[in-house]
């Protein structure tokens, strides 16, 4: 069972969000600001982390580049979540080191795609990486 | 527009080209983001009831949740088609 980190600080995105992914088989651990979904990513050592773009404490950025910059951490797949719909954040997003993006209102099944995609990537380079 | 002086010139170039265009002038970005927060809560918590009450065997429901999730769909295409750019 995949384990997928939800890093969101609104109460009813969290909610919704994590209860669809439970109904769907996946773990969630949930964090509500960035600095604690990059503590969290250390400690748990997700399969897939969930960004929302707008947290409080550290930002969704600046976590992603943190995830992105520790040996422990880069290796996990980061699908950054924003309700700005404008190609300039899709940009940023990808800049910072977010390996996907999506906008909101979540369209729950294509979520699902690139979320499957990127763990099945994952899963390929952890089995090239512990074959070489 | 050439035919009017340089001052009015710069004012005209000023101006928004389309009704589209003056509404997006009037709506703050953050109140675009805001709007897709809540609707975000009405898509997903009919989505999220429609997957529980199939399961539950609650079909009676369904078409009710369907209205709510179709309406908010319908916003949301509204919203995207009026304010993609922003």
């Amino acid at each position: 069972m995949p384990r997928i980190l939800l890093v969101e600080d609104n109460e009813m995105n969290r909610d919704m969000l994590s209860r669809r992914l439970q109904r769907r088989g996946y773990d969630v651990i949930i964090a509500v600001d960035g600095q604690t979904g990059v503590s969290m990513a250390q400690s748990e050592a997700p399969d897939l982390v969930l960004m929302d773009m707008s947290l409080p404490v550290i930002d969704g950025w600046e976590a992603t580049r943190t995830l992105k910059a520790g040996a422990e951490t880069k290796h996990i797949p980061v699908i950054a979540l924003t309700a700005h719909a404008m190609s300039t954040d899709r940009d940023k997003a990808l800049e910072a080191g977010c390996d996907d993006y999506d906008t909101k209102p979540i369209e729950f099944s294509r979520l699902i795609e690139k979320m499957e995609a990127l763990l099945d990537g994952s899963d390929n380079a952890s089995q090239a990486e512990k074959g070489s | 527009m050439s035919d009017l002086p340089e001052s009015g010139q710069r004012i005209a170039s000023d101006l928004p080209e389309s009704i589209e265009e003056a509404v997006q002038h009037m709506l703050p970005r953050d109140l675009l983001h805001d709007l897709r927060t809540p609707l975000g809560h009405i898509l997903g918590y009919s989505e999220l009831l429609i997957e529980q009450m199939r399961a539950e065997g609650h079909e009676e429901f369904i078409p009710y949740l369907e209205k709510i999730r179709t309406a908010g769909h319908q916003l949301l295409e509204l919203m995207k088609d009026n304010f993609q750019s922003r």
